[in-house]
């Protein structure tokens, strides 16, 4: 076989196989577009549940969303911090080898952990009580490998040389920190920020034992109250209510795929706005 | 600057909701079955709607998940499909929690195979060696030559336990009997009855709510001289059905206030009609 032969073969393998990563995201939009549109009025998106399966989905949409906010409240100050100090404070020493295996280790973690984690220590020994509150923290200690690992990659992509130009001028590491550093990693942050919103959102295992409700028509009141949220009551919808029709869930599935995308589109926004004032 | 006016808005909006639903109502946390889990929010649901003061939270998990926040004082009301054992009503007073029973309905438990399945009835005797993996066969049962595949709930279900202690020991506390290992364990009866319904080889057992067209219930038999009856709400209410059994609310201590008002209202005529919408069986014969 020739060689041009031989690259035209390869060549080829190379794009079916990237055709083939599009195809099942490309299925998976087609078909809950195609399924769940049939369901979407504006009733189905602002009404309470009424004999499962049936009325609308309001309480979980804004159950989601306080999951998915208060998560990225806690998650992104704590994480951000940790992956500062890992990446321009920490001395290579047994203390930073360990903090990083942990944050290897809990990215590795299967969600369900975390659920009975939380269950726990947020729900019992804490005594949050399944809640909005315990969600949040159970869902960021999920997501907080997420948002450190994407804070120290941001940072190590700062070139060095900001750092040098601003200590050479004198100022203290602090300030070089907030000032030459910090401005040019946050649209990598902001990345981390996204993804962790994404994985956020869809979870149902971290939630189920600490602040999913099967049914609950009202807005949650204190962050001591549970919610409804989208990816649990999927879950309910699919498996627990007899006589369901399958377009619901599709509709479900639609609803919480687009609130991911218009959170994320926020982050986005933001994240190019910065960009568009970085200097290099 | 525009961002940032952005992010004050959406913050703005979501304390706005917030402040706007805060007033003082407190909410129902109820916990347990998920046999019962769709009854509940029903009765919830038309509760919420005479008392739109009242906010109740219904969650499923199953009966062992509901008596265990009960314990842990994690509910307020725990919904069961079995009685609490006597090692459980230790454990919450040893915690301080008195366990109240109340008995809200019942529910006949359908034995389901397949529309296609020729076999039709089944004795007690029968059913245990199917569920215990004695019998493996369909022939045995004069059915078609096909290996039988059981479908159980999970072990932390109410009705699994139900089954295993009513059919499988036939009510004999001493006996050992066992699903058979080979005997899939399902987390919901939903899914069970999706099996069934496209399995032609599987046998399983859920609430009667749960059987539609798409699955046949066999009639059961207790021994060999008693009739096979078919499981529908009439033969389980006059008792002639054997597989039934009563549905618990559980609170602790007697019940004041909010839970009092709900378990009044699951208890009343209202309440036992929804009973009766959703297939399960009421407590008495309502008009």
């Amino acid at each position: 076989m020739n060689p041009k032969r031989r690259q035209k073969i390869v060549f080829s393998l190379l794009f079916i196989s990237s055709l083939l990563v599009i195809t099942p995201i490309f299925l998976i939009f087609f078909f809950i577009f195609k399924e769940g549109i049939k369901v979407i009025s504006w009733e189905f998106l602002t009404t309470s549940p009424a004999r499962m399966g049936g009325g609308g989905v309001f309480p979980a949409i804004v159950g989601t969303l306080y999951l998915t906010l208060g998560t990225v409240l806690i998650s992104v100050p704590l994480g951000v911090l940790a992956g500062i100090y890992l990446s321009e404070y920490a001395k290579e020493n047994l203390l930073t080898r360990l903090v990083k295996l942990a944050i290897i280790n809990l990215a590795g973690v299967p969600s369900i952990v975390y659920g009975l984690f939380g269950l726990g220590l947020f729900v019992i020994f804490l005594r949050f009580g399944a809640s909005l509150l315990s969600g949040c923290f159970t869902l960021s200690i999920m997501v907080l490998p997420i948002v450190i690992t994407a804070t120290k990659e941001a940072l190590n992509n700062v070139p060095q040389s900001f750092r040098e130009v601003s200590l050479s001028l004198g100022a203290t590491k602090w300030q070089t920190i907030r000032y030459c550093v910090l401005p040019y990693a946050f649209g990598g942050i902001l990345t981390g920020v996204i993804l962790s919103i994404g994985r956020a959102s869809g979870e149902t295992a971290p939630i189920l034992f600490t602040a999913a409700a099967f049914y609950l028509p009202h807005l949650p009141r204190s962050i001591f109250d549970q919610v409804m949220a989208l990816p649990y009551h999927l879950y309910v919808v699919a498996t627990q209510v007899p006589g369901v029709e399958r377009r619901v869930s599709y509709g479900i599935c639609l609803v919480l795929v687009v609130l991911v995308i218009l959170i994320d589109l926020i982050a986005l926004i933001t994240r190019y706005q910065i960009r568009k004032k970085k200097l290099w | 600057m525009k961002i940032k006016i952005a992010w004050v808005s959406i913050i703005c909006f979501f304390l706005s909701i917030n402040f706007s639903y805060a007033q003082g109502r407190r909410v129902l946390q109820i916990k347990g079955s998920d046999t019962m889990v769709n009854l509940v929010q029903a009765w919830a649901e038309e509760f919420m709607k005479k008392n739109p003061s009242a906010s109740i939270a219904v969650t499923g998990g199953g009966s062992g998940v509901g008596i265990a926040s009960l314990i842990n004082k994690t509910c307020d009301i725990a919904e069961s499909s079995r009685k609490m054992k006597l090692k459980e009503i230790e454990l919450a007073k040893s915690k301080g929690v008195e366990p109240k029973e109340f008995i809200v309905g019942y529910d006949g438990l359908a034995v389901v195979v397949h529309p296609s399945n020729p076999v039709d009835k089944l004795t007690f005797s029968q059913l245990s060696d199917i569920f215990t993996g004695k019998i493996k066969n369909w022939k045995e049962l004069g059915g078609r030559g096909a290996k039988i595949v059981l479908l159980s709930r999970e072990v932390n279900s109410g009705t699994h336990i139900f089954f295993k202690e009513q059919v499988l020991r036939r009510g004999d506390e001493k006996s050992k009997a066992e699903f058979a290992p080979a005997a899939l364990l399902i987390p919901s009866s939903q899914a069970i009855a999706d099996e069934i319904a496209q399995n032609p080889q599987a046998i399983g057992y859920y609430g009667i709510g749960y059987v539609s067209e798409k699955q046949k219930a066999v009639a059961v038999a207790r021994d060999d001289e008693s009739p096979y009856v078919k499981p529908t709400l009439e033969t389980v209410m006059d008792k002639s059905y054997a597989i039934w059994r009563p549905l618990f609310f559980y609170t602790d201590g007697q019940p004041t206030g909010l839970i009092k008002e709900f378990i009044d209202f699951v208890l009343s005529d209202d309440g036992q009609k929804i009973v009766k919408e959703l297939d399960f069986v009421p407590l008495r014969i309502i008009e």
